[in-house]
């Protein structure tokens, strides 16, 4: 398996719950401070466990991108929309679906997927090293 | 309607499809767990096959109780063991019996293996299957959180999920279920990623129903009662099992440096008492149990200065604090709970680990092992920072030394000496309780080579300081055997076994529309355990090739040194009576 950056999970008992990833990625893809327009999100525990970031792994061979022909996956690994048009009519979300972490949200203002970049830009912020962006083969 | 949910829901991993078969005759004659398992299991598994094949099964069975009575909704798990090679049976409590059958299912066969990293998810309309590659090398904890659903689905949501350790195959790797329970002996994380497969959650969204309401709520209460009005369930709800720390301790019974002693001069600092002034968070129990045994202790290392600390919070009970205590001689609580975290957070069985820690510790002690060979590590009794980095490579491993050490103490003692200190017995790494004569047998001559079959070790301290009966030992595990091979089929929890008397477990049976008399209900206890060794022996497990670690009869125990030609003796008894086989 071929050795990519990505995001990965380091010390995960340590989330403040400061959605800092969260509002980084919001800025970054959007201009905008939001916790739903993001490709990063924060769930509030189970079980009483403290928060938990649920992110883009970057897996080989994504189950989303099987899911949908408009999403496709370049040689680094990153997610490319490759047909928007076809998110305009979309009711069914297959893509979101496709991913059991719940990783890939759906845009609520473009109806359109929200894809991560591997941009590192929350692993950057994370003032607690929760995430990182290393070399890994996950 | 039916009296027992009779509905299999067979899984194909291969080909992403399941099927579901009534079975009812099956149902009525094994009533569930461990008999109605070993049954599928001698059905489903192929004579000699790998255990890290697709073609070995993994069976789920809750039994007639489960979400309907206090203490007796645990699920059983059977399997043919990647660590004994033979059967591999382990129990595990939370949420998944309850689910299982609130889907509508009485048992669950797994088949075959996925091509790629899978977690299905079940439901009353069946299964998908979908891609795990999201949560792939994730910690249980990691995984279970990911994949927890939202309030509306997460109400009767039960997951399974493995670690690293599964993933890499370790021969001793567990499976976890709703963050505190394990099934954690045999090895069955090892066959959940052998067949690619991560994670199981079952969402129960329908009901149980009851031939007679009336009678059934009547029972209930009374079992309830027993369990709440009587000191029977106090140990456990109270200290818990780690209560068992000081008592051993005093009788000399707590294996201390990989069983060279019985008693641990620091016993007091990693005791029940400490935990539980010190250490503990809470408590949590499995559905429909007014007991809470799980004891949940809270760790907060510093990862910085300024008051930064990690919240961690870890399961632990009694058999972790030997393993992964006294007989490492860790000297402390906080360390016992970093390695029993360690451990659970790379999915590995904490008995067994310890146990192979225990073996390396001597083995390098005495330079059958060398740094070379451990890469760079210097494992020395108490040294907490080597065994958390030894816990690591033997996930990874990076050296073939740790290849052998994820194979269990035995193996690795067959590849680089030190036999007679591998603590093993039938490949099973030994419970922490030296009390005696009917401890070691017991752990032999169990199905699953586990104190909890027969409890030789309550057996010892019943005796203790008289001259021991070598018949009446023999006669009290051919019983204990044999009777709870019935309660496990019943999956009553052990830890209410004196809840559940003969005449409670006739009448609770009734409650659920099924009538049994003692007689009928002792015959099919011997008759499940029997079956439990046809599939044993059929995969080649012989009563005469056992190995028994010399220390075993040299060091004390509570009942002073066991003398080897006597033992051997009773084993010969034993094997006469119940097997009619001549050792």
């Amino acid at each position: 398996m071929p050795l990519r950056e990505k995001i990965y999970l380091e010390h995960p008992e340590r989330c403040l719950g400061c959605y800092s990833c969260v509002f980084t990625c919001s800025l970054e893809l959007f201009n905008i401070v939001s916790a739903t327009r993001t490709a990063i999100s924060l769930k509030p525990c189970s079980l009483g466990d403290p928060f938990t970031v649920i992110f883009c792994t970057g897996c080989d061979k994504p189950s989303c991108v099987k899911a949908c022909e408009a999403l496709q996956q370049d040689k680094e690994g990153k997610l490319k929309l490759i047909d928007p048009s076809k998110c305009d009519k979309c009711e069914t979300f297959d893509c979101a679906k496709a991913c059991v972490t719940g990783a890939l949200l759906i845009d609520p203002e473009t109806n359109k997927p929200i894809l991560c970049t591997q941009c590192a830009k929350c692993a950057e912020i994370c003032p607690h090293e929760v995430i990182k962006f290393k070399e890994t083969k996950q | 309607m039916n009296k027992l949910i009779d509905k299999v829901l067979y899984i194909n991993l291969a080909e992403s499809k399941h099927e579901i078969i009534e079975q009812p005759e099956l149902f009525e004659r094994f009533l569930g767990g461990s008999g109605l398992a070993i049954h599928l299991l001698l059905e489903e598994c192929p004579k000699g096959i790998d255990p890290l094949a697709p073609e070995n099964p993994i069976i789920l069975a809750p039994g007639p109780f489960g979400g309907l009575f206090p203490s007796a909704g645990k699920t059983v798990a059977v399997f043919k063991s990647p660590l004994t090679g033979n059967l591999g049976e382990s129990h595990a409590g939370g949420r998944f019996a309850s689910c299982l059958k609130m889907a509508g299912y009485g048992a669950l066969v797994i088949k075959n293996s996925a091509a790629t990293p899978t977690f299905i998810e079940i439901n009353s309309e069946g299964v998908n299957f979908c891609d795990a590659s999201p949560i792939k090398g994730f910690s249980s904890f990691e995984a279970e959180r990911r994949l927890r659903g939202c309030a509306e689905v997460a109400r009767m949501q039960s997951i399974l999920t493995i670690g690293p350790a599964g993933e890499n195959k370790v021969s001793y790797a567990c499976a976890n279920i709703d963050r505190y329970n394990y099934f954690g002996r045999l090895g069955l994380g090892a066959v959940f990623g052998a067949k690619n497969l991560k994670a199981i959650s079952i969402i129960g969204s329908g009901s149980i129903e009851v031939p007679d309401p009336e009678l059934y709520k009547k029972t209930f209460e009374k079992v309830y009662k027993e369990l709440v009005e009587t000191d029977k369930m106090a140990k456990y709800h109270f200290t818990g099992t780690p209560a068992n720390v000081l008592v051993l301790n005093e009788i000399k019974a707590l294996p201390t440096k990989n069983f060279q002693q019985g008693n641990f001069e620091c016993a007091e600092a990693i005791c029940g008492e400490t935990l539980g002034e010190k250490w503990l968070d809470r408590k949590v129990s499995c559905p429909l149990c007014p007991i809470g045994c799980m004891h949940v202790t809270r760790l907060r290392p510093a990862f910085a200065s300024g008051y930064e600390y990690e919240p961690i919070d870890v399961y632990c009970n009694y058999e972790s604090i030997y393993a992964l205590g006294s007989n490492l001689c860790v000297k402390t609580a906080e360390e016992t709970l970093q390695l029993i975290h360690k451990s659970n957070t790379l999915g590995i069985d904490t008995m067994l680990i310890g146990n192979v820690l225990a073996w390396a510790t001597e083995a390098f002690e005495k330079g059958l092992i060398n740094k070379k060979q451990t890469e760079g590590v210097t494992p020395a009794w108490g040294d907490t920072k080597s065994y958390l980095t030894m816990m690591d490579y033997i996930v990874s491993k990076p050296k073939e030394l740790y290849a052998k050490m994820a194979q269990g103490a035995q193996k690795a003692a067959e590849a680089y000496g030190g036999e007679e200190f591998a603590m093993a017995l039938g490949g099973n790494g030994l419970p922490g309780y030296h009390t005696g004569y009917a401890s070691i047998l017991g752990t032999i001559v169990g199905g699953r080579h586990s104190h909890n079959n027969n409890a030789g070790y309550d057996i010892d301290q019943k005796i203790l300081h008289q001259t021991a009966k070598p018949d009446q030992i023999v006669d009290s595990l051919i019983k204990e055997n044999e009777w709870r091979y019935l309660l496990t089929s019943l999956v009553i929890c052990l830890f209410a076994r004196r809840i559940y008397s003969e005449k409670m477990v006739i009448e609770a049976l009734k409650a659920v529309g099924i009538e049994r008399s003692l007689e009928e209900l002792e015959k099919l206890g011997s008759e499940i355990y029997h079956s439990a060794f046809e599939f044993k022996f059929r995969e080649g497990f012989d009563l005469n090739k056992v190995k028994i670690p010399q220390r075993i009869f040299e060091a004390l125990t509570a009942n002073g040194k066991l003398d080897e030609t006597t033992f051997r003796g009773m084993l010969r008894d034993y094997a006469k009576r119940e097997f009619n086989l001549a050792l």
